[in-house]
């Protein structure tokens, strides 16, 4: 059985001080989602569960300075959480030999399965410590991932202007997007800078806009489109749309896809004679 | 509270004529702020400096607008001006309400309307300035020569004869360049050769001059004043320590027929070879494309011969370091190609003309090369196909140059005049020959150049056609050349024996990619650029690297020894101060917020972003950070930009002050 499995390679992992905590999906009440759990003890490994509602993307919580201060971590990742810890290698955040990487084979997880996983390119993570389980379902066409923003963009731009105003009009400036990415790892948040202020605080539509577009630029280019933002979001703005657009046009012009190349150098701020220049002319 | 004086500047009737300075000037006292608003009609002149030190002295003031024209012309003048007063340069503020305004609108209201929102913007601007001191950097007086051709020769011995040590670097095996090649030198015709050669011997035995031949530069990392030059010595096969040039393996090698680059084709070298006997260093090089033993281990006659056992065929690519301060870019010019093959997509060749089809079609440095007296024939004219003495010789001009079919719209400059130079040697040789020159327009502009194409002319009577060639054929060992005469309005077909292309100057190959080691900007045509066409022509938009000669654009021999020496004058100039002063209008980072993403570091086009540790006083660490190197910042921006968290600022164009400028119109 796959989780007594996981258990086991976390009960080792403690025991033989390989690391100090396991960042790993606890068990929730029927229905719910798991939760994280942080387990620091060879016996505590029985709290830890893998089922299809293991949704978050527990990458977040290496940027926390609560959780580095516990030591050496072991993280049990998926293979779209893990495209973000790649991600963050690549960005300097973090020495990939200080943390132990559980990769699980995934059929997909959401009650019902989510829209990433029905065309899931990846299931199996590949640049992990050590991976468990097999792939029982495969996912659906993987060239069915850009179908929902193809449907989306059917729309004349009035329409498509017209449905973001509405739906961001509902954004209550939480920040939730902020705190579950595995990306957003600046100390001060461009949105939290005043002298001059950037992108204005205030729950309004033009702040609102200012906020998820300049989010999803931030995110250009880096999203490993895990969507997290989008199952955090309290008022249910589709998120995943936006993070969406980026990543088709990066990948089209510049062949780009986060988090599915340790070594390659993040496209942002780099040059290579071969990029498009066409907008520049 | 602030107490900002604006000055109104009229420029003459450049700006009074379209902009109500007095309404400005009075305008410009109810911005918050503002103490003192005043109007003169010259403020760059002296009674208007004083006007501006008065004021800052009188009134106390904190900082200065002043209204008038580009900050290109006039910001160090009233920064100096500030700065004799007590207030610190970079208090000063323009508006420019010449070049942004008078000179581009009519409407007079209209304009001084913009004039005072101009105004605005930099007094809302100039109440957020810091005072900001001067970067000081230590200097390495030592400087890199790229290009050891004419230009390249004379700035060496510029600076070294000035006491300064000169690291110059040639790609091929001798000095000289494409200037050691040529036959005579227009207007004067003294003998190319003669006027050189003397040069490239001193830059080969002065003793301050550091020459590496056979070399390129690999990579150059470091900043203004503390460059490090990595410089790529390629292996010659010939130890030029050991060697004495005494000429016996070049004499034996029995590789006789490799075409002679420096005589473009027209002569034959061996595999182990001396470019041509004047060469400096006086040193054979071995081609590994050509020698017999590099290539199937065979031979060895050349070090079989050599007495001074300088042969060592096991010779490698050596990488040299160089600390340097300053660094010459002087890698000159080729020859456009002129066959249907290109280098690039944007080029296109002429087929119609058979170059490379018909051997008695050549070039201009072929030709150079015919009738030099150091050349394959000894100076006697004969064409390549048969050796007979050409009695008709047609010159065709803007063969490449301004032709924008052909990729090129640019004027290459001095071919107007050697082709006029041609017509000349080539009745100076063969009296009962005639010369045809087909020609667009005769660009003879510069001292005695006009009266030098009068005279072949006139006195050695060449024949010139303004129109075009059309096509070039070969019939019965004639070259039947086709083409108009468009002043008598009738096509003109001439028999000819040789025809000489007049071909476009293009940059030197590599040029381009030395230019994105050095980060130094280029145009479309791979010329490199000068920081301010009038006002900084030999200078780059990198500090500390200087350009001169046929790099920048075609230029001739005259000018690429002026432009030379003006560009070791100003590395004299950097030289001559023990620390170098560095603008510290440049970016810094807020350590504090820095999520040391490092974005910076990979986009910074000068790499002076950096990767840095913040310590405690124990020395543990306690974050990283990105750090501007304050020597290699040139204040672009684009870290600002690029910084996820805004942690990124830019001294005297920080994000608050931007913002301030564009609120205060809102």
């Amino acid at each position: 059985m796959l989780e007594q499995k996981l258990r086991q390679t976390c009960r080792e992992l403690l025991a033989n001080g390989t690391v100090k905590v396991i960042i790993g999906y606890g068990a929730a009440p029927a229905g719910q989602a798991t939760r994280a759990v942080f387990i620091t003890t060879p016996e505590g490994v029985e709290q830890l569960v893998w089922n299809d509602r293991c949704e978050a993307n527990l990458v977040a919580y290496l940027k926390r300075p609560e959780v580095r201060a516990l030591g050496k971590p072991a993280i049990v990742v998926k293979a779209c959480d893990e495209r973000a810890l790649v991600v963050l290698q690549q960005e300097a955040q973090l020495e990939r030999a200080n943390v132990f990487v559980i990769g699980m084979a995934c059929d997909g997880i959401g009650a019902p399965r989510e829209a990433k996983c029905r065309s899931c390119e990846d299931q199996v993570p590949r640049f992990c410590d050590v991976v468990l389980g097999e792939v029982t379902k495969p996912a659906d066409a993987a060239s069915a991932r850009w179908d929902e923003l193809a449907e989306f963009m059917k729309k004349s731009p009035e329409e498509r202007m017209a449905y973001w105003q509405q739906e961001l009009a509902r954004c209550v400036k939480c920040y939730a997007c902020r705190q579950v990415c595995p990306l957003c790892y600046c100390q001060r948040c461009i949105v939290d800078k005043n002298r001059p202020t950037v992108i204005s605080t205030s729950p309004s539509l033009k702040g609102n806009f200012a906020w998820h577009v300049t989010r999803a630029f931030h995110l250009a280019a880096r999203c490993a489109g895990c969507d997290a933002c989008t199952r955090a979001c309290p008022v249910g703005i589709n998120l995943r749309l936006l993070n969406q657009s980026m990543a088709k046009a990066t990948e089209e012009n510049f062949q780009c896809r986060p988090g599915t190349d340790p070594q390659a150098q993040p496209l942002i701020g780099n040059y290579a004679t071969g990029d498009k220049e066409e907008f520049i002319r | 509270m602030s107490r900002i004086g604006v000055f109104v500047c009229w420029c003459g009737e450049n700006i009074a004529r379209t902009v109500d300075v007095v309404q400005v000037a009075e305008a410009s006292l109810q911005f918050p702020g503002v103490k003192h608003a005043a109007h003169y009609k010259y403020m760059c002149s002296e009674p208007g400096q004083s006007l501006i030190r008065d004021k800052i002295l009188a009134d106390r003031l904190d900082g200065i607008v002043v209204a008038s024209c580009s900050p290109h012309m006039h910001l160090k003048t009233f920064r100096g001006a500030a700065q004799a007063a007590g207030l610190n340069p970079y208090l000063v503020e323009i508006a420019n309400i010449r070049e942004h305004c008078s000179w581009v609108h009519q409407d007079k209201a209209k304009a001084t309307a913009k004039a005072i929102d101009l105004v605005r913007m930099a007094v809302a601007k100039v109440r957020r300035n810091n005072a900001l001191q001067a970067i000081k950097v230590p200097v390495t007086k030592r400087a890199l020569i790229i290009g050891a051709g004419v230009a390249g020769i004379q700035a060496a011995l510029d600076i070294a004869d000035a006491g300064y040590e000169v690291v110059l670097v040639e790609r091929e095996p001798s000095v000289g360049g494409k200037m050691a090649g040529l036959s005579e030198t227009f207007p004067t015709m003294d003998c190319s050769q003669c006027i050189l050669t003397p040069r490239m011997v001193d830059v080969g035995q002065h003793p301050r001059i550091k020459l590496y031949t056979c070399a390129e530069v690999e990579s150059v990392d470091g900043y203004v004043g503390n460059f490090k030059a990595t410089i790529r010595q390629k292996a010659r096969f010939v130890d030029i320590k050991k060697c004495t040039g005494c000429g016996e393996c070049w004499n034996a090698c029995p590789q006789k027929k490799i075409a002679s680059e420096f005589d473009y084709g027209m002569g034959n070298r061996r595999a182990i070879y001396i470019p041509f006997p004047q060469a400096v260093p006086a040193r054979p090089a071995i081609d590994k494309q050509a020698c017999l033993k590099l290539k199937k281990g065979v031979c060895g006659i050349c070090a079989k011969k050599c007495a001074a056992g300088a042969i060592n065929y096991a010779d490698q690519d050596q990488l040299l370091e160089e600390p340097i301060g300053a660094i010459i870019v002087a890698t000159g010019y080729q020859l456009y190609q002129i066959s249907a093959q290109q280098p690039t997509a944007e080029l296109s060749g002429y087929g119609e003309y058979g170059y490379g089809q018909y051997k008695d079609v050549i070039d201009a440095l072929q030709f150079e090369r015919l009738v030099s007296a150091s050349g394959p024939t000894g100076g006697v004219i004969q064409r390549p196909s048969d050796g007979k003495e050409p009695k008709h010789v047609v010159f065709i001009s803007c063969v490449g140059s301004r032709d924008n079919a052909k990729g090129i719209s640019y004027c290459s400059k001095i071919c107007c005049m050697y082709t006029a130079k041609h017509t000349m040697l080539y009745k100076h040789k063969v009296h009962d020959g005639q010369a045809h020159v087909f020609y667009m327009d005769i660009r003879s502009g510069g001292k005695n150049y006009d009266e030098f194409v009068r005279r072949a002319i006139e006195q050695d009577h060449a024949r010139y056609y303004r129109g075009r060639v059309s096509k070039i054929t070969e019939e019965n060992g004639k070259l039947i050349v086709r083409g108009a005469d468009t002043l008598a309005g009738t096509p003109v077909t001439i028999e000819a024996d040789l025809v000489v292309l007049a071909s476009a100057m293009r940059p030197a190959t590599g040029s381009d990619d030395l230019a994105r080691k050095l980060r130094i900007g280029y145009d479309q045509n791979g010329f490199l650029s000068e920081s301010h066409p009038k006002l900084r022509p030999v200078e780059t938009n990198s500090a500390g690297i200087l350009i001169c000669g046929a790099c920048h654009a075609p230029k001739d021999i005259p000018e690429s020894v002026a432009q030379a020496s003006a560009a070791a004058g100003k590395v004299l100039v950097m030289f001559s101060h023990k620390e170098m002063q560095r603008d510290p209008e440049i970016a810094k980072i807020n350590e504090s917020t820095c999520s040391a993403c490092f974005a910076c570091v990979r986009t910074c086009p000068y790499q002076a972003a950096e990767k840095a540790d913040v310590r405690d006083r124990a020395g543990n660490l306690v974050k990283r950070t990105a750090r501007i190197n304050q020597g290699l910042c040139m204040g672009c921006g684009t870290c600002v930009a690029v910084c996820p968290s805004k942690s990124a600022d830019l001294e005297g164009f920080s994000d608050q002050q931007i913002y301030a400028m564009v609120e205060s119109l809102l």
